[in-house]
């Protein structure tokens, strides 16, 4: 994990050019530009604002469409991460076969340009927050260290996918559909709390309520949608609770996934 | 101690492609049958290779297509791991294996001089300050802030080469593909690639198939063949050993598959029996001397009797660059040809062409000019090396009688064997 951190600090300037590159020829000759990266998550704030008023989900003392804006930043953050940084290391196929860097740069890439569609939506979210007369708290300052967590959940993905991924495409076409099952299992339409007052309160389960909500929180998504949406919409410090499990399992697979991609490394450009 | 180390080092590379689903439940079902699962065959594409580099040697890497070249070079550059043996290299390489990798069309040329120098490893600040550097040796002032989708391929290359050598490293990894464009780019290339060499006292490695330039560059030469170092010294006997094997093997082609379809257009009228190059004792051989007597002697049948027929022999070199040819035209009476078996000399006193492998063509025309016969490729000799091209780098193509006057003095020269026993002497 240190070596991690050093080949990033080393290799600073060749992850901040390639994640520019990443940003600017995806948006360079679409007119609306980098605009695209707010639409997104707009759009699905719409739907599913659209979708509540149906189906009636309780969004408790916030309302609904900055509730959802706000889980839709950290997830698309994170699957767009996730499934662009496991196809990293074959898009950038031509590199890999030329010119010798820490291969680890390409799923690096995609989270730091990733970061920078993510940073326009807090502009986004800032308005709304205006719209609704909110003011962020000292909880806030949360916000980075969630984010510092989504990234390394994001990258013991990336890394693992990246790796099998120039082996077998299949990881490559698989994950997409993976990650929007997990968004089902995400509290991304519905918050955090209807899960726990289910569980929790409810005890709908019976005996097997509280396995059943570990099991739930083992997706770190579940943890940091609600730190998330804690820290800047109810002023409100992140639940450890909800966060503990996948915790454990991000330090856990991380550095099992970072081993992998490194022994997988040696052999990439034979095989890509 | 020495900068680079390749320790017995073999590189295997698997045929085929990667094994499908299907091929797994294959085997997999054969393994449970007790049967032999198939196994994708191996290729050694290196195979114990082993040699040091000192600091500061400039070292050229020669060898056929396939030999092992640019999978060495790989390994050097760490993009590719080698299957057993060791490898070490102390010091900072630049690879420059390929031009232009990682230029990314959507961005103008400016945005690509400076991603593709941080790919390359080429801190920020030394970029700006060659930025100017870059771009007029590139020859693209005008066109630096356009997209270089929009560039032509020989701006993007150019774009590349010029990138790719303003970096600046102890160990120099270089591919002679560098040299890219037109003419007088190319010519720019290789001086620039020079200068990268010659100046700084690095170390460098340079794959060529510019044997002369790798002569001419370098002080070592390795010989790489079907992954196995073939030899590894000072670079003219290595390169001298390359051309030998080299044109072993265009002799073989012509003699095996080209045999038979040598290039030869005929009406029928006369037949080619035998066309043999003659010693000095008239014993047909297939070498000659520098410099000495080429005696061809053609022997052929005369189906139709021909008058004066107009016979032409000349040379080619294995790539069908015409050298000499001689016809019988000017001669005052040339003789009427009857029918049976007839032989024909051509002979060239002074054959002024270095080593190498050369052809022989044939035609013959009726007094009409209307061609009989014609025919390229019809016999290969060898040119064998003057000592003085034993010595030092044969920087030349023709090896012509030569006269010298010094202070006053005139020095009758001969062709350049006896010159340099004379010197001997």
């Amino acid at each position: 994990m240190i070596a991690l951190v050093r080949e990033l600090y080393n290799f600073r300037e060749l992850v901040a050019a390639l994640a520019w590159r990443n940003i600017t020829v995806r948006y360079k000759q679409a007119y609306l530009g980098i605009a695209w990266a707010i639409i997104r998550p707009l759009s699905l704030m719409l739907i599913f604002t659209l979708v509540k008023s149906i189906v009636g989900i309780d969004s408790g003392s916030i309302p609904y469409p900055i509730l959802t804006f706000a889980a839709l930043m950290p997830w698309i953050f994170f699957q767009d991460s996730a499934s662009e940084g496991t196809g990293s290391v074959v898009t950038n196929a031509s590199l890999v076969r030329k010119i010798y860097f820490p291969r680890e740069v390409f799923p690096l890439t995609t989270m730091a340009s990733k970061l920078i569609e993510l940073a326009i939506n807090f502009g986004i979210l800032g308005l709304l927050m205006a719209w609704y007369g909110m003011m962020p708290t000292i909880h806030a300052l949360w916000v980075p260290v969630i984010l510092l967590y989504t990234v390394l959940v994001a990258l013991g993905v990336a890394l693992v996918g990246a790796a099998i991924n120039v082996y077998y495409r299949d990881i490559g076409a698989a994950l997409p559909v993976a990650l929007s099952m997990l968004m089902y299992a995400s509290p991304v339409i519905y918050p955090l709390q209807l899960v726990r007052d289910k569980l929790l309160v409810e005890q709908a389960a019976g005996e097997w309520s509280r396995l059943l909500y570990v099991i739930y929180t083992i997706n770190p998504l579940a943890g940091i949608i609600d730190g998330f949406q804690n820290a800047l919409l109810r002023g409100l410090p992140p639940d450890l609770m909800s966060m503990l499990p996948g915790m454990i399992a991000t330090l856990l697979l991380l550095p099992l996934s970072y081993r992998f991609f490194k022994r997988a490394e040696a052999y990439f450009a034979d095989v890509i | 101690m020495a900068i680079i180390e390749v320790d017995h080092v073999s590189k295997e590379f698997r045929l085929g492609t990667i094994t499908s689903l299907k091929d797994s439940v294959l085997n997999g079902l054969r393994r449970i049958r007790g049967q032999p699962a198939t196994q994708r065959a191996r290729f050694k594409a290196l195979d114990d290779v082993d040699f040091t580099i000192e600091q500061g040697e400039v070292v050229g890497v020669i060898g056929h297509n396939g030999a092992g070249k640019s999978t060495l070079l790989k390994l050097l550059a760490n993009i590719s791991k080698p299957t057993a043996g060791r490898l070490a290299v102390r010091g900072k390489v630049a690879p420059l294996i390929e031009v232009g990798a990682g230029l990314v069309p959507e961005l103008t040329g400016r945005e690509n001089v400076f991603l593709n120098a941080t790919i390359l490893g080429i801190p920020k600040r030394v970029i700006r300050d060659k930025f100017d550097e870059i771009v007029a040796f590139a020859e693209l002032e005008e066109f630096i802030d356009t997209p270089i989708k929009r560039y032509s391929s020989g701006m993007k290359v150019r774009l590349g080469f010029s990138i790719a050598t303003s970096i600046d490293a102890e160990i120099l990894v270089i591919d002679e593909v560098l040299a890219v464009g037109d003419l007088a780019f190319q010519r720019k290339c290789f001086d620039r690639m020079e200068d990268l060499i010659k100046g700084h006292g690095r170390t460098v490695l340079f794959v060529s198939h510019n044997i002369r330039q790798v002569e001419r560059l370098c002080s070592r030469v390795i010989l790489l063949e079907r992954g196995k170092v073939a030899a590894d010294g000072p670079a003219l006997e290595t390169a001298e050993l390359f051309y030998r094997r080299s044109n072993e093997k265009v002799q073989d082609y012509h003699s095996g598959a080209m045999g038979a379809k040598k290039n030869v257009t005929s009406s029928g009228e006369i037949e080619v029996l035998e066309i043999d190059v003659l010693d000095a004792g008239h014993h047909a051989t297939d070498t000659i001397p520098s410099g000495g007597e080429l005696r061809v002697r053609v022997r052929l049948r005369v189906n139709q009797p021909l008058g004066r027929p107009e016979i032409v022999v000349g040379t080619h070199t294995t790539d069908f660059f015409y050298l000499s040819a001689s016809s019988t035209a000017t001669l005052e009476d040339r003789p009427d040809l009857d029918v049976g078996v007839h032989e024909i000399e051509y002979i060239v006193p002074s054959y002024p062409l270095v080593a190498g492998v050369y052809c022989i063509r044939l035609a013959v025309f009726d007094q009409y000019r209307r061609k009989v016969f014609a025919g390229e490729a019809l016999k290969m000799f060898t040119v064998a090396s003057s000592a003085i091209e034993l010595r030092e780098a044969p920087l030349r193509r023709l090896d012509l009688p030569t006269h010298w006057r010094i202070a006053g003095r005139l020095y009758t020269g001969t062709s350049a064997p006896e010159v340099c026993a004379g010197a001997l002497s």
